[in-house]
């Protein structure tokens, strides 16, 4: 009877520690950009944290593949750029997942442009104009103070739906902004050289990353957003490459260099391909040496 | 089908929903996603099956509402316009309630929607890589299979995507044919059970497999003894226009698999698609009990089924330019007076698309099908010039 009871202590034991692990199972994260899972690692370290595309792949054009579905089911919370960049994939993810913790944004998701003031709002869309949105351009990682609320908003996301890890919450975002304030001026000051400089490049995917460094894009690889460069328009883009005043023609790492290339040659323009998010080349491991390559291949351009 | 004025009507009210969307501010879910697809083709001559039919003609034209109905439903109407023969039809393909906020992975869906069974047939046409649904599809499902009926399915909270789900149906689309209008079909005459599972292989690679089983409760055909052959006009039913399958029985089990390849999982520039299904359709017929010479049909006729098959590849190597090949063969049986002839299809099927944006496409597509006793077609290789271009706000496509 010892033994037994002894048993039914050391099976209850091992119940209880089953329980209690799936209890404190790690809060489920799914970012839809690589960006997103960087800025959630940082801000929650204990948080299970999985990125739905790489800074390799267009994140307008994702598929809503079953293993996408898969990792959506388990989230407790999904962190997405907004202002309709998923909208392609996201609503179908969401439908197929079953995950009612995830469907709005009172609850368990999460949008970054809900947050800050997004640049090139539109008032009336019409889909001559390509593939445009409203809300404007939802590529705003790349302007440091605005990152910054966004993360002010995402640790409170965490810490209203995570409430017994609030210190943490807030102890990482403490971390994080100190960091961020710090390298803030050493950014602004490496980046001082590039004020005014006139660039060409595909999408809007560095809008804000411009805006920020008062860099121009006086023209756009795509004929109109969504589109592919075709050969006409950029035979057109020429003349505009050769008047002497364009630093480079800049393209995103999801983005095909072809184009870039074609009118590289033609023009004489350095082609540099700059990572759109972590992990887009091997310097670029987190937020703050993503900001430091992408302001080194730009400074470096010759 | 409505008549003319409801039809009007209908369109009006769709006018009026998409004039207002245009100037929201808020696309996103919450407001009502208005869409419509317009297909049109010229095809050189008539494929078998139910499938389009030579000269200028229009195909599906779609029009869409979807939207978030609370924080609980969603719902969607879809319904299609067809010509045939010169009338114009309306068909309400979907209509259904979708539960959003159920608890544990479940969900139900409820109305007349697209059954889940398979890889296509949740699909819309106008997604398909092919002017027409594979002979197997037009032979057993009706082109594609959408009723009325409810659905529950399950995700589980696994890596590794497995849901499972199982519907019930009324089946009016599927009963087999009734040639004297005195059968007592089943008021629920279709359940279906299936389950799929999915995942990635590395960066580039996805994957996802499917098992799928219909019943139908009225699928089988019962025979008399006629000592008359078939009318020929049968075969007008199963070859010209008609969204009932062509080939019932009262088992389906279907198998299918996708697989999808992007360079570093990056769709937009190039992906190839590998995708096949395969349909075995048993207890096809069955035999008047009180018939003298039943057994000589119930001894060479009982493990007779019907199957179909298909695989298909498409490879998009440009942001413009996809190019696609599939291949498909359907085996059945039809009966004539005291016996049962076996036919075959076979088809092939080459095309090219190209893609100016996201939301039109110019398809050329090049088919040979060679039939074995079936009747409706003369030519064995067939043009199609198609386009397919959406207008709206468009949905997700489905993996």
């Amino acid at each position: 009877m010892r033994i037994n009871s002894k048993k039914v202590i050391i099976a209850a034991t091992l119940l209880a520690g089953l329980v209690s692990s799936s209890a404190n199972a790690a809060f489920n994260v799914f970012a839809c950009e690589p960006e997103y899972a960087a800025l959630t690692e940082a801000l929650a370290p204990n948080a299970k944290v999985y990125s739905a595309t790489s800074a390799l792949q267009d994140p307008h054009q994702v598929q809503a593949r079953p293993s996408l579905i898969a990792k959506m089911r388990q989230a407790d919370l999904v962190v997405c750029a907004g202002a309709d960049l998923e909208i392609g994939w996201l609503p179908m993810l969401q439908m197929k997942a079953s995950n009612n913790k995830v469907l709005s944004t009172d609850t368990g998701l999460f949008y970054a442009a809900e947050h800050i003031e997004t640049l090139d709002q539109l008032t009336q869309v019409d889909r001559s104009m390509g593939d445009v949105h409203a809300k404007g351009n939802p590529h705003l990682h790349f302007d440091p103070r605005k990152f910054l609320k966004v993360a002010q908003a995402l640790s409170a996301k965490l810490t209203e739906l995570d409430p017994s890890s609030a210190a943490e919450y807030q102890a990482s975002l403490a971390e994080f902004t100190e960091q961020w304030q710090q390298a803030i001026p050493r950014w602004e000051e490496k980046a001082q050289q590039l004020k005014g400089k006139k660039v060409i490049a595909y999408h809007s995917s560095f809008r804000y990353l411009f805006n920020w460094l008062a860099i121009e894009q006086v023209a756009d690889l795509e004929p109109k957003p969504g589109l592919p460069p075709s050969s006409s328009h950029l035979a057109k883009l020429v003349n505009r490459g050769q008047q002497g005043d364009i630093m480079a023609i800049v393209v995103a790492s999801y983005q095909d260099e072809r184009g870039a290339n074609w009118l590289g040659e033609r023009t004489d323009l350095p082609v540099v391909v700059v990572p759109m998010s972590v992990g887009g080349n091997d310097q670029s491991h987190d937020l703050i040496s993503l900001y430091d390559s992408v302001l080194t291949i730009l400074t470096e351009v010759e | 089908m409505f008549s003319s004025n409801k039809r009007l009507t209908a369109v009006a009210i769709a006018c009026a929903f998409s004039s207002s969307s245009v100037f929201a501010e808020d696309s996103s879910l919450t407001n009502p996603n208005i869409s419509a697809v317009l297909d049109g083709f010229y095809q050189s001559g008539d494929r078998g099956l139910g499938g389009r039919s030579e000269g200028f003609g229009l195909g599906e034209t779609e029009l869409a509402i979807s939207a978030n109905i609370d924080d609980m439903f969603y719902g969607k109407v879809t319904a299609i316009l067809e010509v045939h023969d010169g009338d114009t039809e309306i068909e309400l393909e979907e209509a259904f309630i979708q539960t959003m906020a159920m608890p544990g992975g479940f969900g139900i869906r409820a109305g007349r929607f697209l059954s889940d069974i398979g890889y296509l047939n949740n699909q819309h046409i106008h997604t398909d890589s092919f002017s027409d649904r594979p002979a197997a599809y037009r032979a057993f499902m009706g082109g594609h299979y959408f009723d009325d009926g409810v659905r529950l399915t399950y995700v589980a909270p696994t890596d590794l995507y497995w849901t499972m789900g199982i519907e019930a149906f009324s089946g009016e689309k599927m009963r087999a044919e009734d040639e004297h209008d005195e059968r007592d079909f089943n008021s629920v005459g279709v359940y279906s059970a299936f389950t799929k599972f999915g995942g990635d292989i590395g960066y580039s690679s996805s994957w996802q497999v499917g098992l799928s089983y219909l019943r139908n409760e009225n699928g089988k055909t019962y025979l008399e003894d006629e000592h008359e052959p078939h009318a020929d006009d049968d075969h007008d039913d199963h070859e010209g226009h008609s969204h009932s399958a062509s080939y019932t029985g009262e088992n389906t089990y279907i198998a299918d698999f996708v697989y999808k390849w992007a360079p570093n999982g990056n769709y937009k520039y190039q992906h190839l698609t590998v995708s096949g299904e395969y349909f075995r359709v048993s207890d096809i017929f069955s035999f008047e009990e009180d018939h003298d010479h039943e057994h000589d049909l119930l001894s060479t006729d009982s493990d007779d089924y019907h199957q179909g098959w298909y695989l298909s590849s498409v490879y998009q190597f440009s942001p413009n330019w996809s190019a696609g090949i599939r291949y498909g063969e359907v085996d059945t049986f039809e009966a004539h007076g005291d016996h049962l002839d076996p036919q075959k299809l076979k088809e092939t099927e080459l095309s090219l698309a190209w893609h100016y944006s996201h939301f039109s496409t110019v398809r050329l597509q090049y088919t040979n099908q060679q039939g074995t006793n079936f009747d409706g077609f003369e030519d064995d290789n067939i043009l199609t010039l198609q386009y397919v271009m959406t207008l709206g706000a468009h949905g997700a496509h489905q993996f």
